[in-house]
């Protein structure tokens, strides 16, 4: 016979990760309820997807590749650019997905039980979905220009879920935040439009002064867009002691992250 | 009682709110009280703070099914959150022996844009079953729904009926150990809520530990074993349903909180000042309900006499008629005494108190509602104008007594009558 204790200390717990996995079930249904209700009810549907970045790209391509004739290492400038975007769009999506995931629940949350990991766990599943169509176009772009796949494209999937953690790492400590302090939401719409012009998705780390590498290197999604481009172009890619730092800072992020969040949500309800 | 007999155990249970914003301050407290919202560390007053739940404490043996009774805001629905874990406590601790099952909305995860299936589990995951057993009755909830044609449609086209029906359906699967039931019953149509009662019923009588949240007194009456009664998140009553429903509804009306609440006591209630549909100013002062004897009571007995006294300032009418309508606890009319329909013709001067008696009550078992009706009458019955309504003026408690023998009779089958059958004819199909 299952025993459930419930006392008003049991706010301190830990992240209960076995629960989670217990409710594994709930968390595919969830998920598909989002992938599909967000394409059932656009007539275009997944196409939408294959758009929007494509747009972006268009844009990019114009200004920065035909106007401005910014520096790419040697290679063509939607395929660079691209392929700097889709870890971008990911991380940035997500981070936002999973800093709203309580808010956009409350509906859920103030009805039944469930463990409340779910659902960041959810808004991250459903971007890097989102990215696999995505990614295809990336693929099928580089092959358009003469980039075919090797064995490394292998790297990609887990390269995905890297940049997947590092977007949970910030979006986890945002969505806690932002239980008590809705007005954070906007800042990090801000925080993300200034992470991407300091990330080299635009243009080539190479136009960055040489003293300020090691601390421009300190971005994680220097390394993820860099990575990609490694895999996709074959660009050289030499690590150096700020991708360590890099690592540590964000996986420390991760796991307060986790944490203050497991504090967080059971809050939620009660001050929505 | 031993331990593994207990499946609820709740003791001092309490949750209160941040409520930083009222009251009067000004200056220094105001700005303390907005910032201690962000800034948790400066300390919050006693005054901040609303309690919506307060030291509630009870055990629940295994297989016990309790009502909760209260109004709005009394706390029953805070009570659930906590012990469905979807809110934490702020005193006090609960523990649940057994596999928990909580439905506090029917519909709850439903996606307009999915069709009816796709819906079907993923409700069901979030009331807890794992899909196996949701697939394994799948036809037994499309069929409890009644809606087999449509079940690939998005549940967007579905009539709203349609879309409940199948919600509830989903939800009566629910087979945990403990039950926690929020206004299930309010959904679908007449038939339908039938349908979902006996279903309840039927889940409740397996052994299951179930707490029900209804304004549905018939439902109440017929799941539940016990009744518990909570008013400003304190619990005031626990006892038998019979008595915590009678003691529900005279809070619910006011009835005085000094006056003791069950048998003989005093039955007056004051409806000076009471909610009513009236054009001009308020006629009716108070009334009393009395026995045959003439001793203030709200307990009458099918058959017997009911006298209720009605006093009355004002009535302006050229030719005034008075009125005691009796409804069951579902609003409904059961009984209409009319003072016109009296043959000998009683004046009625412009103040004073007047009695209505009733020789022979009809109604079965239950609680009543009296609604008191002030008007002038025309002339004729179309001519009938209320100037003075007052809807609950008070409740009575009616029970069956020996009025006819034999078994069972509640209060929402009509009049009460007696009747003799007799054999006339065995002969016949054989």
């Amino acid at each position: 016979m299952t025993l459930k204790i419930i006392e008003a200390k049991s706010r301190r717990t830990l992240p209960d990760l076995g629960e989670v996995w217990q409710h594994r079930e709930l968390g595919l249904l969830l998920t598909y309820r989002q992938i599909a209700g967000r394409y059932k009810q656009m007539l275009l549907g997944g196409l939408w997807a294959v758009l929007e970045p494509l747009a972006t790209l268009a844009l990019m391509t114009v200004v920065f590749g035909a106007v401005l004739r910014v520096d790419t290492n040697g290679f063509p400038y939607p395929v660079f650019a691209f392929a700097g975007l889709i870890p971008w769009l990911l991380f940035s999506r997500a981070t936002q997905a999973i800093a709203g995931s309580l808010q956009e629940n409350m509906a859920l949350l103030s009805k039944v039980y469930f463990p409340r990991l779910i659902l960041p766990m959810v808004a991250l599943f459903r971007e890097l979905f989102d990215s696999l169509i995505t990614v295809a176009i990336l693929i099928i772009l580089a092959a358009v220009y003469g980039f075919f796949p090797s064995w490394k494209y292998l790297l990609i999937l887990p390269a995905l879920a890297m940049v997947g953690l590092g977007a949970a790492a910030i979006g986890l400590w945002v969505a806690a935040l932002m239980v008590r302090l809705r007005d954070i939401r906007p800042l990090l719409t801000i925080v993300l439009q200034a992470g991407m012009y300091l990330t080299p998705i635009l243009y080539s780390p190479s136009m960055v002064p040489e003293r300020f590498m090691p601390i421009y290197q300190l971005n994680p999604m220097y390394w993820a867009v860099e990575l990609f481009r490694w895999i996709l172009l074959g660009q050289d890619f030499h690590l150096t002691p700020s991708f360590y730092v890099a690592m540590g800072l964000t996986l420390v992020l991760l796991v307060t992250g986790l944490f203050v969040f497991s504090v967080y949500e059971k809050v939620t309800v009660d001050v929505q | 009682m031993s331990n593994s007999e207990i499946a609820v155990r709740v003791e001092g249970l309490g949750k209160r709110y941040l409520l930083p914003h009222q009251g009067q301050r000004k200056g220094l407290d105001l700005a303390r009280s907005h910032l201690a919202e962000f800034l948790p560390f400066l300390a919050h007053e006693e005054q901040d703070y609303f309690w919506a739940l307060k030291d509630v404490s009870f055990e629940l043996k295994r297989g016990d099914i309790v009502g909760i009774l209260g109004r709005n805001g009394s706390g029953k629905s805070t009570l659930l959150k906590i012990l469905s874990g979807i809110t934490l406590p702020t005193t006090g601790r609960a523990e649940l022996h057994g596999r928990i099952g909580s439905l506090l909305e029917v519909g709850t995860g439903f996606h307009p844009d999915l069709s009816g299936r796709e819906n079907v589990f993923m409700a069901g995951a979030l009331l807890g079953l794992k899909q196996r057993e949701i697939r394994a009755r799948f036809d037994e909830i499309v069929d409890f729904a009644g809606i087999e044609k449509f079940i690939d449609l998005p549940v967007k086209r579905y009539s709203s009926g349609m879309y409940v029906r199948l919600a509830y359906a989903v939800a009566s699967m629910l087979r945990s150990d403990i039950l926690i039931l929020d206004e299930v019953l309010s959904v679908g149509d007449a038939s339908f809520r039938e349908k979902s009662q006996k279903n309840i019923e039927s889940i409740a009588n397996d052994g299951r530990t179930v707490l029900f949240v209804s304004h549905n007194a018939r439902a109440v009456r017929s799941i539940c074993k016990s009744g518990m009664i909570l008013d400003a998140g304190n619990c005031t009553f626990q006892g038998s349903t019979h008595d915590a429903l009678a003691k529900y509804m005279q809070d619910l009306h006011h009835f005085d909180e000094d006056v003791p609440q069950l048998p003989g006591h005093t039955a007056y209630s004051d409806i000076a000042d009471v909610p009513r549909l009236t054009s001009g100013s308020p006629v009716l002062r108070w009334i009393s309900t009395h026995s045959d004897d003439g001793t203030e009571t709200r307990q009458f007995k099918t058959g017997e006499s009911m006298i209720v006294r009605i006093a009355y300032e004002g009535a302006t009418a050229p030719e005034p008629y008075f009125a005691v309508l009796l409804q069951n606890e579902f609003a409904e009319r059961v009984a209409t005494v009319h003072s016109t329909h009296d043959a000998r013709a009683v004046t009625f001067p412009r103040s004073g108190v007047i009695e209505c008696r009733i020789d022979d009550l009809r109604v079965g078992e239950g609680i009543y509602h009296l609604m008191i009706d002030y008007g002038n009458y025309g002339g004729a019955r179309a001519n009938l104008t209320s100037l003075d309504c007052v809807p609950n003026a008070g409740s009575i408690v009616v029970s069956l007594n020996d009025y006819v023998g034999g078994v069972g009779f509640d209060g929402y089958q009509g009049a009460v009558h007696r009747s003799a059958w007799t054999l006339i004819d065995g002969s016949r199909h054989q």
